[in-house]
């Protein structure tokens, strides 16, 4: 190979590096944008099953924070996955008109109610109770009835936006990702795992391997810590079998496996700070997440995979769940 | 000797929240009074004072800042309290600047609105 062909191809792998480390800080962002619509959903549910007094524009102000937030999760999702975007966006419209609907309807849609009994129609009668109840119902189902709701709910949507995003990320055609292997300098030694460090790498590529136990990344110690001994007991022979790529900063870890047919993903910030720090993992279906994560994780499921997180976490719980996670997955 | 019930004055524009409020602070022995906007409790007011107003501070005609200062013009004694939305803290402060006792931020329960009530009744007392 000339020397020009090195160059390039050496210049080819930094930008494909550069680009990985966009891809998982703009990653970080959607999951912040997520986590704050998780976070509306639960305050208008703590409102309206807390017998707090509330007016209009308390629910009004929640519904136009859950579509400010779904636009940003759609923005970072048509960033990641721009072959999806169109298709998100036109999704998001059609929930911004079902938000104007909500508002307009002023919780007095008699025809959309779907309460279990009288008495919980009597005691929460007042327009701004069933407006909020509609837009918990529109939310993720779970209104003061129990039916079904009768259009997507914003749950659904994120899920299909997030789907859209996995596929983008850890699917076979990323080139980003593709770099990742192709810069041998990033390979940590001892490991079947690349070690991208978001804010170096996107720079300067290392020029030699990277010994693990010079990575100075809080989460990612934790998750190394206990895998020297025994054999964890998840029998993740697909995910054991798999090389993996781990994108760090200091309080920052973000895992994926390299292989597209075993798709893991796992997100955690470990700042110190309760309120901002969590713990995110998408599986597809050959993963068992039941026997991979500790207690104290809420699991989603869907038909493609499982999402679980667990969010205003202490520093102490995120490294002990680091450390299970790495036993079951490295040990 | 059992203590005198407090009279208390409610106004907010929002009809549920007077319609909340006034079981919620009944239930402690109180005389509750709603008013949907500030003329009319202000010529409730002018008629009989109350021991405590609560008042939202955005509605429109009268605000609460106006209602907070002809209340205190008519009845030094009267502590209002201020009800106020997310936006509007800033105004709150300057409203406790002006005299006012309290302010409680919507969405609020009434438990949180009783301990504020509790703190006036004691003030007054003294």
């Amino acid at each position: 190979m000339g020397i020009l062909e090195k160059l390039k191809r050496r210049s080819a792998t930094e930008s494909g590096i550069r680009d990985f480390c966009i891809q998982t800080i703009r990653f970080k962002k959607f999951l912040e944008n997520a986590r704050s619509l998780l976070d509306c959903f639960e305050d208008g549910r703590e409102k309206f099953f807390g017998e707090y007094i509330f007016d209009r524009h308390y629910v009004v102000s929640v519904i136009d924070r859950v579509v400010e937030q779904l636009g940003m999760m759609v923005y970072d999702a048509s960033v990641l996955a721009p072959e999806s975007g169109e298709a998100l966006f036109a999704a998001y419209d059609k929930h911004k008109l079902a938000a104007e609907n909500l508002i307009a309807s002023n919780g007095l849609d008699m025809n959309n109610r779907h309460s279990n009994s009288a008495a919980a129609i009597s005691d929460r009668d007042d327009p701004e109770y069933r407006l909020l109840s509609d837009a918990l119902r529109w939310f993720n189902g779970k209104g003061a009835s129990d039916a079904p709701a009768d259009q997507p709910t914003v749950m659904d949507f994120m899920k299909q936006v997030f789907f859209a995003v996995m596929a983008a990320l850890d699917g076979p055609d990323n080139a980003a990702k593709q770099a990742v292997i192709e810069n041998r300098g990033t390979f940590a030694a001892g490991k079947d795992l690349y070690v991208i460090d978001l804010w170096k790498d996107a720079h300067a590529l290392p020029k030699t391997n990277r010994a693990v136990s010079d990575v100075r990344s809080v989460p990612f110690r934790h998750l190394l810590m206990d895998t020297g001994g025994e054999k964890g007991d998840a029998g993740q022979h697909s995910l054991k079998a798999c090389a993996w790529v781990a994108a760090i900063s200091d309080d920052q870890l973000s895992l994926s496996t390299l292989n597209p047919a075993s798709r893991f993903r796992l997100e955690t910030l470990a700042s110190g700070y309760e309120s901002s720090d969590f713990i995110f993992v998408f599986a597809d279906r050959s993963v068992n997440l039941d026997v991979l994560l500790p207690e104290g994780f809420h699991v989603e499921n869907s038909e493609s995979g499982r999402f679980a997180w667990n969010l205003d976490v202490s520093a102490k719980i995120i490294g002990d769940s680091l450390m299970v996670i790495g036993r079951n997955l490295f040990g | 000797m059992s203590e005198q019930p407090l009279k208390i004055m409610v106004i907010d524009d929002e009809n549920i929240v007077g319609k909340r409020l006034k079981p919620a602070l009944e239930k402690t022995g109180n005389i509750v009074e709603t008013f949907e906007d500030g003329e009319t409790a202000l010529a409730r007011f002018a008629q009989q004072p109350f021991d405590i107003v609560v008042t939202d501070i955005r509605m429109e005609k009268i605000d609460g800042i106006e209602i907070l200062e002809r209340i205190l013009d008519q009845s030094q004694r009267t502590k209002v309290i201020i009800i106020t939305g997310y936006a509007t803290v800033e105004i709150a402060r300057d409203a406790l600047s002006k005299g006012a006792f309290e302010f409680i931020a919507k969405p609020f329960k009434p438990s949180d609105l009783r301990e504020i009530i509790e703190r006036a009744a004691g003030e007054l007392r003294n």
